[in-house]
């Protein structure tokens, strides 16, 4: 509608019928002030109000659903412009008919027409144009606003697919693993079974959005260690060392974990015998900082890429916080390590 | 008796093979190893009938570990991937297990091996064709005397075709291994080798020079030093790569 991309729509339509207004009033005051009688003058003054009220409301309608294309751009000068001349003309007849006693006033109308015609032209020329531009801008912001939900939509729908991404051979290895206890030591195969049922339901937590606290992640990752011990037996170590007070930090979810299954990865088939992960975390000014190193074999490249795991994580941060400066990784010696640096607001 | 060895790391999971094997009397399970290091070496000792193998190890898969050896037990595989079926089969796999099999599957497995066994030309058969499904890789697995070595394939200078085996040239020495250089060709990245010969496959990073040699024929040196043949065709696919 008219104006209302500029005003809110409350307002908007009123804006017309104002115009109405005011325009009454002008003419009616100048008409008085020129020496016509105050009926004269009303009469004269409303029926041309009414007329701008009309067309305006016509131009309006026209060119809020009805963009002119670039070959029929005259259609925006001409159909405001044969408007003005049907309402000026209407105008003229319909009051030299009212008052076609009054020679007088018939004068007057005569040498007011052209003026009256200019002025109407040009404010009708001028509010075509102003619905044409408000009907762009409001498409243009419908767009934008839809475009920014896609962005939105598809974002939260990479992150939820990011954070989900659970190695199918874990789950798989794992079962696998319960499938043993259950003739051996049936109540380590219970076991298991409630603590990879735990580490599931985490990974398919709802409130995806909210960050939750160290300890928590901490405990969901213990929950995880527990299962890899459970496979990999007395081969896997895992050493934890998180600064005091520390456990209240915030962060987004299974950010961690994907990190420590890396390490893992890389570290029991990189090596043979003993494998020990080392976590630790301390808060760094605005950041907390956390560390997974594991040991590898600089002289065995490993059989596929660098892990899926960092990858993934490293969008996530760059998807949460739009940034890639927040994890770092390298090789020290013997030691394979990740940096994690997880903003905190407060 | 039938004798056997179960290669996992992880000992639940060949605890499971061990228990369903039990139900087998003429079964014999010799040694359990948990990589592919001990597993070779059990293997060499012990000449198994049959091996239960995993895929994902320490160090180096059960596939690469089935390339370092001469005589290759019968294998059946037992793994949670199953994107590696093709070419447990293409390996001439009895069998592929996935995680988590029941016991009656197992049973299908073993079936399937008695049945095959005592056919010994069967297994003989397999040794010239043991070539495993090309499949791109960033490392090659040799053996050294008893020993393995990893090697990476950017460390590689050129290959060099010697019959039925392939010499790889490193800076750091030669070593040999069993494969065809058809299979060695569609396993490496096509951008960063280039077969120039029908023997010959090299490291493009590597080259320092080429220089013509016979009509249609031209040398093609290396960083080490070293001067390799380029035939017509392989003339026109090194400019190809090189964008010559």
């Amino acid at each position: 509608m008219l104006f209302n991309a500029f005003s809110n729509p409350k307002i908007g339509k009123w804006i017309i019928p104002g115009t109405g207004i005011v325009w009454f009033l002008g003419c009616f005051l100048l008409q008085i002030q020129h020496g016509l009688e105050i009926e004269t003058a009303a009469a004269d003054s409303l029926v041309f109000g009414v007329i701008v009220i009309v067309s305006l409301s016509v131009i309006q309608s026209m060119f809020s659903y009805f963009l002119p294309k670039k070959e029929n751009l005259g259609q925006l000068v001409g159909i405001p412009l044969m408007l003005s001349v049907l309402g000026v003309v209407g105008h003229r007849y319909l009051l030299s008919w009212w008052f076609s006693e009054e020679s007088e006033y018939l004068d007057f109308l005569r040498i007011t027409f052209y003026l009256r015609l200019a002025v109407l032209a040009g404010v009708e020329v001028l509010s075509a144009v102003l619905a044409l531009l408000a009907s762009k801008l409001q498409d243009q912001e419908q767009l934008n606003q839809r475009e920014s939900q896609m962005l939105q939509l598809s974002k939260d729908a990479e992150l939820a697919q990011l954070r989900q991404q659970l190695q199918p051979h874990f789950l798989f290895n794992s079962l696998n693993s319960i499938n043993a206890l259950v003739g051996s030591q049936p109540q380590k195969a219970r076991e298991m079974v409630l603590q990879l049922s735990e580490f599931l339901r985490g990974t398919i937590r709802r409130d995806s959005q909210s960050w939750i606290s160290l300890s928590e992640e901490l405990n969901y990752l213990r929950m995880y260690l527990d299962i890899e011990r459970v496979r990999f037996g007395h081969r896997l170590l895992v050493d934890f060392q998180v600064e005091e007070g520390a456990e209240a930090v915030k962060l987004p979810q299974l950010l961690i974990q994907p990190l420590v299954e890396n390490a893992i990865k890389h570290g029991l088939y990189g090596l043979t015998g003993e494998v020990k992960i080392e976590v630790s975390g301390k808060r760094e000014g605005n950041y907390f900082v956390l560390e997974v190193k594991n040991p590898f074999d600089p002289e065995s490249t490993p059989a596929e890429g660098t892990g899926f795991g960092l990858s993934s994580v490293g969008r996530r941060l760059f998807l949460l916080f739009g940034r890639t400066d927040l994890l770092e990784s390298g090789a020290d010696g013997t030691q394979f390590k990740v940096k994690l640096k997880i903003p905190q607001f407060q | 008796m039938i004798r056997t060895i179960i290669i996992d790391d992880e000992p639940l999971a060949a605890g499971i093979v061990q228990e369903y094997l039990s139900d087998f009397a003429q079964f014999q399970v010799l040694e359990v190893c948990q990589d592919g290091f001990q597993g070779m070496k059990a293997i060499q000792q012990h000449k198994p009938d049959l091996i239960f193998l995993d895929v994902q190890m320490p160090k180096i898969t059960g596939f690469e570990m089935l390339e370092l050896l001469d005589e290759p037990p019968a294998v059946i595989f037992t793994t949670a991937f199953d994107q590696y079926a093709l070419k447990a089969f293409d390996a001439k796999a009895m069998d592929y297990l996935l995680k988590p099999f029941s016991q009656a599957r197992f049973k299908q497995a073993i079936d399937r091996f008695l049945d095959s066994f005592g056919n010994e030309h069967k297994a003989e058969a397999t040794d010239s064709e043991r070539n495993l499904l090309a499949e791109k890789s960033n490392r090659l697995v040799v053996r050294v005397k008893n020993d393995i070595k990893i090697i990476p394939v950017q460390e590689v200078n050129f290959f060099e075709a010697e019959d039925d085996y392939v010499t790889i040239h490193t800076s750091g020495g030669k070593y040999l291994k069993k494969m065809t250089m058809k299979t060695l060709e569609e396993s490496l990245d096509a951008g960063k080798f280039a077969r120039v010969h029908r023997s010959f496959i090299i490291n493009l990073n590597g080259i320092t020079g080429i220089e013509p040699y016979e009509r249609d024929a031209y040398l093609v040196k290396l960083r080490g030093g070293e001067r390799i043949p380029v035939s017509k065709t392989g003339y026109a696919r090194l400019r190809q790569v090189l964008g010559l």
